[in-house]
């Protein structure tokens, strides 16, 4: 009697979570985190005209993709680190899925919830299927070159999104798109500068998750550029605020304690983070109009505060390009327009990150997506 | 050694007799009803997942192995919190080393040590395991930060840890051997060797087990050991694989360890359970993630399943539901005694 109450409550789960995850094979869950950009080892695209090039090759190539794609339907593989959790990844996915459709991409798309480990098993798994192709976000850059190495040996080629891999990997993939993250803290570093205006400045820094490639990058893009750019400007302390409002808030609270009077700026890794900064500031009676903050993303969190003038500039990132170039450039690389080792120019394709300040906060080319 | 007083019963007798006498004694039926029914769903929906076994059985290594060390505890009817952590930071200090062999055997030696640690908390301080090892967590985690400088640490020779993760025999990679390798040896030392099988009787009844003459903090400094080791080896593997040692490393691997472990028919509170339960959840965890990723589902949807799976398990425990049968027999007496208004 219990042991057919078991057998028959087991198999009642077991069907169902097989017949889900049938129905459910063509969902996915993927998606960005609150960073975009690839590693030190690629150059830093710094001027308008690299980036209209970079914007324009894109647009060229999906054109014509869209042009090619003649029936022919491909199966990818999206590696990707994190899914529908996370606000990045929401706004990631649909132009993803939908330039997919475009294209005639079947698309399947894992999370591994950053877990380098987990990814390398996906990995495993893509590989062992045998797609057309793969769309690889690291979850940690400089794990990820057995998985390269087992793709190439497959013949299954690989578009590195968002994250870029480490110099020495770049040969066993077909190409990158996605943002420059050191170049990114630069550019809050330059805005930062250029309020400082010369001024003797103290700030605090609130960095990304400790280890996170993404947080590494943007926190020595704005440190390396104050000391280059504005050494009238001091970083008094930094620490991490793990992309997350609330441990900002706190990290921030004990920066200010701890500084209590020295502090005139405030720098956050990302709009998110540089909101519960900002609580921290007022929470401690501090004038922020008076403070210069300056912080990336132009997302829907951050936006508000530049129009309201307590965040002085943000830069902008567009998870909608994001996802869609990944696919642009996974479907390149299936259809020959780019080679194994990036040979070609367009093979790096990088996102324009416009500065966001109280002067263009309503424009539309900058209007937040995630 | 030991006699059994049957109360009010018959003892069954003769080969069906004999077959659910052992039965009783199992811990694992429900895992392996489990296993079967997904193996079964699988082979029709995603038949992928075991076309490509070397695939699967790398996942299966990839949770069953801290698993494996973890059951050691958790029969004693302990808890090791740390094990992601100490994977975490035996990976970094094997790839802070030049010398490879010389980095492995710290990280083990390290894991050891992370072992004696928690015993000691445990064992002569009189901590409960589940706080001493949740500080010993935050503490190794923080340890791998330093240590590594915060960002991931490679390994000075990346093409031999490339070379470790190639097929060794036949399809089946290194993690895959070592992993049965250990599965083996644990299973033998709980089943075959006293010690082992004092680990029953310490998280069965630990008085008892006292009074019985069996060294308990011996045994628990030994659990602990076992569960480090086998914790630092699952992270200088996944560090081989990598080449490149991740402070972050093993953010998955806790819960999905407990859970191969319950599912497996573990009993937290110990004294009931079995290795091969513990390879059995391992499996049936391995074989659905890999079916759902081929699949494409989404992780929150993955992680419903397994919750799932997991209430299950313990739910149809039989302790479980004796107690559930109990509480509804006492509502139903409770009614029946209740006069009518």
């Amino acid at each position: 009697m219990r042991r057919s109450r078991v057998t028959f409550a087991a198999s009642v789960l077991a069907a169902a979570a097989l017949t889900l995850a049938a129905c459910g094979g063509s969902d996915d869950s993927s998606s960005a985190d609150s960073g975009s950009d690839d590693t030190a080892s690629e150059e830093v695209v710094e001027d308008d005209a690299a980036d209209d090039a970079a914007d324009d090759a894109a647009d060229d190539a999906a054109d014509d993709a869209a042009a090619d794609a003649g029936g022919e339907t491909y199966e990818v593989y999206a590696l990707l680190p994190q899914g529908n959790d996370q606000p990045y990844g929401t706004t990631y996915l649909p132009p993803m899925e939908a330039k997919a459709a475009e294209l005639g991409i079947n698309l399947t798309i894992t999370n591994s919830e950053y877990d380098a480990d987990k990814q390398a098993s996906e990995c495993e798994v893509a590989v062992a299927a045998q797609p057309d192709g793969i769309i690889l976000w690291p979850a940690v850059a400089d794990s990820i070159r057995p998985c390269l190495q087992a793709a190439n040996d497959a013949g299954i080629p690989v578009w590195i999104t968002n994250a870029d891999v480490n110099p020495e990997d770049a040969d066993l993939t077909y190409g990158y798109s996605g943002t420059d993250s050191y170049g990114q803290g630069a550019a809050s570093a330059e805005m930062f500068c250029e309020f400082a205006d010369g001024a003797e400045i103290g700030t605090i820094q609130v960095n990304g998750l400790t280890g996170n490639s993404v947080a590494t990058l943007r926190g020595n893009g704005f440190s390396e550029t104050v000391a280059e750019l504005c050494p009238n400007v001091t970083i008094l302390a930094e620490q991490p605020g793990n992309w997350n409002k609330d441990e900002s808030q706190l990290a921030a609270s004990e920066m200010l304690t701890a500084n209590q009077g020295n502090v005139q700026g405030i720098y956050a890794a990302d709009d998110t983070m540089v909101a519960g900064a900002i609580d921290a500031a007022k929470a401690q009676g501090l004038d922020v109009d008076g403070l210069i903050i300056t912080s990336i993303g132009n997302t829907f969190l951050g936006n508000p505060l530049v129009a309201s003038g307590e965040l002085d500039g943000t830069v902008f990132q567009s998870s909608s390009w994001d996802g869609e170039n990944a696919v642009v450039g996974i479907y390149r690389a299936m259809t020959g327009d780019t080679s194994l080792g990036r040979d070609d120019d367009a093979s790096v394709l990088y996102m324009p990150n416009p500065v966001v300040t109280i002067d263009n906060w309503d424009a539309p080319d900058v209007a937040p997506e995630w | 050694m030991s006699s059994t007083i049957s109360l009010g019963t018959d003892e069954p007798t003769g080969t069906w007799g004999r077959v659910r006498r052992t039965a009783s004694r199992r811990t694992e039926g429900r895992g392996i009803v489990l296993l079967t029914f997904i193996i079964i769903m699988v082979a029709l929906l995603e038949p992928l997942a075991l076309t490509a076994y070397e695939v699967t059985l790398g996942r299966i290594a990839l949770i069953g192995i801290v698993a494996l060390g973890l059951t050691a505890v958790i029969l004693m009817g302990e808890l090791d919190l740390s094990v992601a952590s100490t994977l975490a930071v035996a990976g970094v200090i094997m790839a802070s080393i030049p010398d490879l062999a010389l980095g492995i055997v710290a990280a083990l030696v390290a894991g050891l040590v992370v072992g004696v640690i928690n015993a000691f908390f445990v064992a002569v301080i009189g901590i409960n395991s589940f706080i001493a090892t949740l500080g010993t967590l935050f503490a190794l985690r923080g340890l791998a930060f330093v240590l590594s400088n915060e960002a991931p640490v490679s390994l000075a020779n990346k093409d031999a840890g490339i070379a470790f993760g190639q097929p060794l025999v036949g399809p089946l990679t290194p993690r895959i051997l070592i992993f049965i390798l250990v599965f083996i040896a644990i299973q033998l030392f709980v089943s075959r060797v006293k010690t082992g099988r004092e680990f029953f009787a310490v998280g069965g009844n630990r008085q008892a087990a006292r009074d019985a003459g069996i060294p308990v903090n011996k045994r628990i400094f030994t659990g602990f050991m076992i569960s480090g080791f086998v914790a630092a080896l699952a992270g200088v593997i996944n560090t081989l694989e990598r080449t490149t040692a991740d402070p972050t490393a093993g953010s998955t691997v806790l819960l999905a360890s407990f859970a191969a472990a319950i599912i497996g028919g573990n009993y937290l509170k110990g004294g009931r359970g079995s290795i091969v339960g513990t390879l059995i959840g391992a499996a049936s965890l391995g074989i659905l993630q890999v079916a759902l990723t081929i699949s494409g589902v989404q992780v929150p949807i993955q992680q419903i399943y397994i919750g799932l799976i997991l209430l299950l398990a313990v739910t149809t425990d039989p302790t479980s539901l004796r107690a559930v049968r109990g509480s509804l027999r006492t509502f139903r007496q409770s009614r029946m005694k209740t006069p009518d208004s």
